[in-house]
């Protein structure tokens, strides 16, 4: 039992965090659609879970989530989680994913859209109700070129959703189920990040903005707030570090429905409700701390409020993902993993 | 990262588990009675026997040198199996830390292996009628005496002091707020006790008086005037990972979910966060084994898990109190309720708690 992130996983976070800090600062965040994305492919980023074969690192999901957290900490736009992770699942021989050079976008099942699709090169469109049994199949991949995009009205500037209809499309060989779960798990640590980085920027106000005489942050109403996001993102990440381990359990999902090992699909919605909901919190407790400032397009707090509400609804939102626990525990898996 | 546990871990698990099954009560009166005291301490002594009291402890005090993810299998162990609330509470998991990183060998081999059988059961003595969460505006005083010290003032809530039979606390010896309070351990014979009853109506506590009480020099644990830091590294592994271990919220959560499972959606959703939240406890409390063994200090960060815990508790027992309405007397789950309610207050109050986290965790301004 070890549970904390090896050195090397903290390294390669801190190389993405350092690249993304200066290539992807807020103000790149109104200037261009893709900040960063160059820079994180050429140390490697979109290689991080593509198999040896096809040139990339060949990495678990749980090595790359502290790099994934920090993507959500800098707002990094575009399909990062679907280029990134779901990708390497579905499209491993796809030329040059690794590299960085082809973006997937992925319209979930019962998802309104895909994310970014115009900057993609691959949209992988799943039909509703696809993907859950574990099976493959329900899904297709759209080249650009013959995907018709819709855009669709949404909180986020910089992560469009589109609706996606084709002339032409492609079946899908791999099963859709092992890379719902691992974008699941990916977005809910790129929340993890938004909720971190939404907590440091208030707490930083809350410390320097002054009112009757002393800093907002010394009023208790104010610090209680604050703990209690603290306290939200303290409890949610644990869950998301434990779903990123039990989705790549080497456990095959004929084994998984007998009833061999715990419920993973309910561990993955654990990870998905708490880290939407610390993130929700974290906005909310944001924006109040922030008062009015907080209340506008001209200060920066926008995007990472805007990424809480996006990125919580994707992929399933919290009382979705509730449900669904609530649902596997009634059918009587109590199970831990481990 | 993985979250595997050994061979022996296992073996461990399944040991703890056998041993459980074949020994664990009916349900035990209430601890608070006469009766229900001494039936807690026979099995504190049971458990005594199979060096299941304190396995944490090193061999020679009664333990067995157990690691702390082996401490967690165990709790987690104890709780599912429906055993009895912990008597000796107070002792084993704050005076016992406590004597082991200040103590000298003598007060160890004095006080541990009794404390493990429950030969002695120990009462809390730290809040006073003006010094609840202020506890450093404490006057209870420790006099110079000959080869000792004479004990004046007046301690409240003092748990289990109704029928243990000695306890511990902080005296001041000079000095005012944090300086020059001394960590004193007596016994409870001399002491003047009057019960008081809770909200259960039994005296789970009680307030102590001392007029003069004497107690020699080997009652004082570290130095003289240092007491407030020892009491505060004790509270601090008390909110920390000793007092409430997962192994008891992932118990409540199992039978919740049970209680819950043809409720209403709404009140099984309920259920089922619960369920998830005591297992976000579990992992957290399994990432900060990993730091205390990597020699980290975990500092005021154990107070976001008293603040996790406690309500935690709480949102379970009044959830079970919603779901059974008027039936719910006739199961352990009102004593449940009636215990977590108190969960919020003991150990530093979560404002206090929210105060802690606020200040030195995220650095904002006093």
């Amino acid at each position: 039992m070890d549970f904390a992130f090896t050195p090397d996983q903290l390294a390669l976070a801190e190389t993405v965090r350092d690249v993304l800090t200066e290539h992807c600062p807020p103000s790149a965040l109104r200037a261009g659609r893709l900040p960063g994305w160059d820079r994180l492919a050429a140390v490697g980023f979109f290689g991080l879970l593509v198999p040896p074969e096809a040139d990339g690192l060949g990495l678990r999901l749980v090595d790359a989530l502290p790099a994934l957290e920090e993507t959500g900490r800098a707002c990094l736009p575009g399909p990062v989680v679907e280029t990134a992770v779901v990708a390497p699942y579905l499209l491993p021989g796809v030329p040059k994913l690794a590299s960085g050079s082809v973006r997937v976008s992925v319209v979930p099942p019962g998802g309104a859209g895909a994310p970014d699709a115009d900057l993609a090169d691959l949209i992988v469109v799943a039909a509703p109700g696809a993907g859950t049994s574990g099976s493959g199949g329900g899904a297709v991949v759209v080249g650009r070129e013959a995907a018709r995009l819709r855009p669709l009205p949404g909180p986020d500037p910089c992560r469009r959703l589109s609706e996606v209809s084709y002339a032409d499309s492609a079946p899908l060989d791999r099963p859709l189920a092992p890379a719902l779960r691992a974008a699941t798990v990916a977005t809910a640590a790129q929340l993890i990040g938004v909720a971190r980085r939404l907590l440091d920027v208030s707490v930083a106000y809350a410390r320097t903005r002054r009112q009757f005489g002393a800093p907002i942050g010394s009023f208790q109403a104010v610090k209680h707030r604050l703990a209690d996001v603290a306290v939200g993102i303290a409890f949610a990440a644990p869950l998301v570090h434990r779903a990123a381990l039990a989705v790549e359990a080497a456990v095959p999902d004929a084994a998984r429905d007998a009833g061999g090992v715990p419920d993973v699909e309910r561990d993955v919605s654990a990870a998905k409700a708490a880290a939407s909901e610390a993130a929700d919190l974290a906005a909310r407790a944001a924006l109040q701390t922030h008062g009015a400032i907080g209340y506008t397009e001209e200060l920066d707090l926008r995007f990472w409020l805007a990424r809480a509400w996006s990125l919580s609804a994707a992929y399933g939102g919290a009382a979705e993902h509730r449900a669904r626990i609530r649902e596997a525990l009634a059918g009587g898996d109590l199970r831990r993993y481990p | 990262m993985d979250l595997d546990f050994t061979r022996a871990e296992r073996d461990f698990r399944a040991e703890v588990r056998d041993w459980l099954a074949g020994h664990v009560p009916e349900r035990l009166p209430s601890m608070d009675t006469p009766e229900g005291f001494e039936a807690h301490r026979a099995w504190e002594a049971l458990l005594a026997s199979a060096r299941l009291s304190a396995v944490s402890w090193p061999e020679e005090y009664g333990g067995r040198g157990a690691s702390l993810v082996e401490w967690l299998i165990f709790e987690e162990e104890y709780w599912a199996a429906g055993a009895p609330g912990r008597v000796s509470q107070n002792g084993v998991f704050l005076l016992a830390p406590t004597l082991m990183a200040f103590g000298t060998e003598e007060q160890r081999h004095a006080w541990l292996p009794g404390m493990a059988r429950a030969d002695q059961v120990w009462a809390q003595a730290w809040s006073e009628p003006e010094a609840g969460s202020d506890l450093a505006a404490l006057t209870s005083r420790a006099e110079r005496a000959d080869g000792g010290w004479r004990l004046y003032g007046q301690k409240t809530w003092s748990s289990r002091a109704a029928y243990a039979s000695h306890g511990f606390g902080l005296f001041r010896t000079s000095g005012t707020r944090h300086k020059g309070l001394t960590y004193v351990m007596f016994p409870l014979e001399d002491v003047g006790v009057r019960p008081v009853a809770q909200l259960d109506g039994l005296p789970g506590f009680a307030e102590l008086f001392f007029d003069g009480v004497y107690v020699p020099d080997a009652m004082v644990i570290g130095e003289p005037g240092d007491g407030w830091r020892i009491a505060m590294a004790a509270t601090s592994s008390e909110r920390g990972l000793t007092l409430r271990s997962p192994g008891r919220f992932l118990a409540t959560a199992d039978r919740l979910v049970a209680l819950a499972r043809d409720a209403d959606p709404a009140l099984a959703d309920r259920a089922a966060r619960c369920w998830s939240d005591a297992e976000a406890y579990r992992l957290h409390t399994f990432h900060t084994a990993r730091r205390i063994a990597a020699g980290e200090e975990i500092g005021s960060a154990s107070s976001m898990g008293k603040v996790f815990w406690s309500e935690l508790d709480l949102r379970m027992h009044g959830l079970a109190m919603e779901l059974l309405g008027e039936r719910a007397g006739a199961t352990p789950w009102l004593d449940g309720f009636l215990f977590a309610l108190a969960g919020p207050i003991y150990a530093g109050t979560n404002e206090i708690q929210r105060t802690i986290i606020a200040e030195r965790v995220l650095g904002l301004p006093r």
